[in-house]
């Protein structure tokens, strides 16, 4: 906050950081992971889907916590 | 486009949709509201008329379900009854003619009494921690703020069971089983973050211009929050207290898994209320209505801001 | 007290009683330090309500302890418990009941809470008074007004068989809504619903009110259907408050405990058992502590997950 430097930090980041793990993009992996395993738990149809529910949405949630940290 | 147009838009609605309208949303209002007068109706009944069928809408009303709820009675030889003084009391002669006596006073009043306590009690203590913080969060920099106000939120969607089991063993540890302080802790921890984001977004509408000005006036920090952020922030938090409030009076949960005697609320005991042969349904009637009464009122109330309380301050309309 | 503004005399006069040192450090406080000062409380709350808790229960969650017996051993049992729960069909079959309830109750209360906040975006005479009496359930106590269901469902004397039989021409008697497995999920739904459809609306409503007036001016002027209005515009511009409200009310429901509790704690047999029943029984009537643990970590993070979008959630209707 000293004022000294006119390049804003988040573009020099943003623009290093590839593309494909943007923000956004990144969140919606997570938030399909969690979906979905949100869908595992609940569905009628597979005991297999089921017992592998919680990894599926652990995975997401951790995922998720982790890019919110990144640059748009 | 002219004034006059704009002025009665073209999407007004024709007035017969106005009129169906009305009629679908008054006739679904008056369907949902039957259960309520139903609840109130049952209070003022017999118990035989309770229960009688086919049901009954009209029958002759009587105080009896309001002396079972205030009272346990015992039943008694008629010879025992004939040797009693007379009866004292509306209640009194109630059960005589039912052939009881009055043993004491129920549990209800003290279970409503739990239940002001302990919701009045959490919902200062969420509303004093909730207006500091939220003044924090709006006002300055803080480090990893939305992740605090993200972990602030879950604390509130958390399923109550899943977080019963660790609080009873805690509990059990700290001697706070059954307590009112453990409870009004509990419902504090669980409330606070309804209050920290509705205060917040309330705060965030208070113009920062006017604290700056109250500190170029010689204010320091902490006197302008007093004295100028608190005042514009009253019916926010007024509002906010009302939230916490309904939250901590209707709460089950946590209230029939870590509550058994002292502190336990009115939520677990009302379905308890039992009388001869199952349960006494114009006592149960009346403990609800007199339990509801309260939060009808202050739904009332707070009408204007449901809104933004039920969308934790995200929807201001 | 003879101060004529409360709380923000009191601060004078601490100012005033205390001494120069002290209120020049007071005085002095650095926004960072008010900042964390308003902060800290409600944090070491939370820390010690919830978060310790819940470590705790992780903690709990790779053992075999049991609660009513504090002085037997304690074995590490590592995934064993993860492992039973997930593997197990009885469990999956609470979850499966839990997704019928969350599944049916959510796709009723929307379709009624969409309809009716778009009836009374008509803006006909008296629509607050209404709006406010249509609100009333969701503000009550679930436990406590679910508990008079019960009065209402039972057989033969209770009032919403006796409707039932009216509208239907089948005795009162001849159907047990808490009884009866084919009813008894249904009795639930209705009950959720009939709490929870003001909610919706309540959002719905809103969403309707956000979108601006010229836009179906534009419409008009493109000569649009009123059907084509509705479905390109109304619907699509009041989708995020929709899904706003699918997500919060699944959350609930997919935790919900009380009223399925007191209308049939889980019965008959185990048809209306949903997860947070089944949890209860494990944690406070077997007492298998370390079991309900895990189970209770499980119900966690799918929450927890659930939350992350409904904030994502939340940010998007904000930002309109």
């Amino acid at each position: 906050m000293s004022g000294s430097s006119h390049t804003n930090p988040a573009d020099v980041v943003a623009t290093r950081w590839p593309r494909v793990l943007r923000r956004g993009r990144m969140e919606t992996v997570a938030t399909i992971l969690i979906a979905a395993g949100v869908l595992m738990l609940l569905q009628p149809f597979a005991l297999v889907l089921y017992t592998y529910s919680f990894v599926t949405t652990l995975a997401g949630v951790v995922m998720f916590t982790i890019v919110s940290k990144f640059p748009d | 486009m002219t004034g006059l147009v704009s002025a009665h838009s073209v999407v007004d609605p024709s007035p017969l949709t106005k009129r169906i309208a009305a009629i679908v949303v008054i006739a679904y209002a008056l369907i949902t509201l039957v259960p309520l007068l139903w609840i109130v109706m049952t209070g003022f009944k017999s118990p035989s008329d309770a229960i009688a069928y086919p049901p009954k809408l009209v029958a002759e009303p009587t105080l009896e379900g309001y002396c079972n709820l205030f009272t346990t009675r015992s039943r008694q030889a008629p010879e025992y009854m004939a040797k009693l003084p007379p009866a004292s009391g509306l209640c009194d002669r109630i059960s005589r003619d039912r052939n009881m006596v009055i043993a004491g006073p129920s549990n209800y009043i003290p279970r409503y009494v739990n239940s002001l306590v302990i919701a009045f009690g959490s919902t200062a203590l969420s509303v004093v921690l909730g207006t500091l913080a939220a003044y924090a969060f709006s006002r300055f920099k803080v480090p990893l703020k939305d992740d605090l106000m993200f972990f602030i939120l879950s604390t509130r969607m958390m399923p109550p069971i899943a977080v019963a089991i660790p609080i009873y063993l805690m509990y059990r540890e700290l001697g706070l089983s059954d307590t009112k302080l453990g409870m009004i802790l509990l419902y504090t921890s669980v409330n606070i973050s309804l209050a920290v984001w509705l205060l917040k977004g309330f705060m965030d509408e208070i113009p920062r211009e006017y604290e700056d000005a109250a500190m170029v006036d010689g204010y320091t920090r902490l006197q302008a929050f007093f004295k100028v952020v608190l005042p514009q922030a009253t019916t926010g938090i007024v509002a906010t207290a009302i939230f916490c409030l309904i939250f901590a009076w209707n709460e089950y949960a946590f209230a029939v898994l870590l509550t058994s005697g002292t502190a336990q609320t009115a939520p677990p005991f009302i379905p308890i209320i039992i009388g001869e042969g199952g349960q006494d349904w114009p006592a149960v009637a009346a403990g609800t209505t007199l339990f509801l009464i309260p939060i009808v009122v202050f739904t009332v109330l707070l009408r204007k801001h449901l809104l933004r309380g039920i969308t934790f301050g995200a929807v201001r309309k | 007290m003879t101060d004529q503004t409360g709380l923000s005399g009191l601060v004078d006069r601490a100012a005033l009683v205390t001494s120069p040192v002290v209120a020049r450090r007071v005085r002095g406080l650095s926004e960072r330090a008010i900042a964390w000062l308003f902060i800290t409380p409600t944090m070491l709350l939370l820390l010690a309500i919830n978060i310790f808790p819940l470590i705790w229960t992780i903690r709990l969650s790779f053992t075999n302890y049991r609660a009513n017996r504090p002085n037997a051993t304690v074995l590490d049992v590592g995934l064993a418990n993860y492992q039973s729960i997930l593997t197990d069909p009885d469990v999956w079959a609470a979850m499966t009941v839990t997704a019928r309830f969350v599944f049916w109750s959510i796709l009723i209360q929307t379709v009624i809470g969409f309809t009716l906040a778009w009836l009374i975006d008509k803006k006909f005479r008296g629509h607050g008074l209404w709006t406010t009496l249509i609100l009333l359930p969701m503000m009550l106590s679930p436990a406590v007004v679910g508990n008079f269901w019960t009065f209402l469902y039972q057989p033969q004397i209770g009032l919403f068989n006796y409707v039932v039989a009216a509208l239907t021409g089948a005795p009162a008697s001849s159907f047990q809504m808490l009884a009866q497995v084919p009813l008894a999920p249904w009795a639930i739904v209705i009950v959720d619903t009939w709490m929870w459809t003001p909610y919706v609306m309540l959002i719905c409503l809103a969403g309707l009110r956000s979108i601006p007036d010229y836009i179906y001016e534009a419409a008009e002027v493109d000569r649009a259907s009123p059907w084509r209005q509705f479905w390109s515009i109304t619907l699509p511009m009041a989708l995020p408050f929709i899904m706003l409200a699918v997500l919060f009310r699944g959350i609930e429901n997919f935790k919900m405990f009380d009223m399925v509790n007191l209308l049939t704690g889980g019965g008959p047999g185990s048809t209306t058992e949903m997860a947070s029943i089944t949890l209860k029984r494990e944690a406070f009537e077997k007492w298998r502590t370390g079991y309900s643990s895990a189970f209770a970590i499980i119900l966690f993070v799918t929450v927890f997950g659930l939350a992350n979008i409904y904030v994502k959630a939340l940010n998007r209707v904000k930002s309109r």
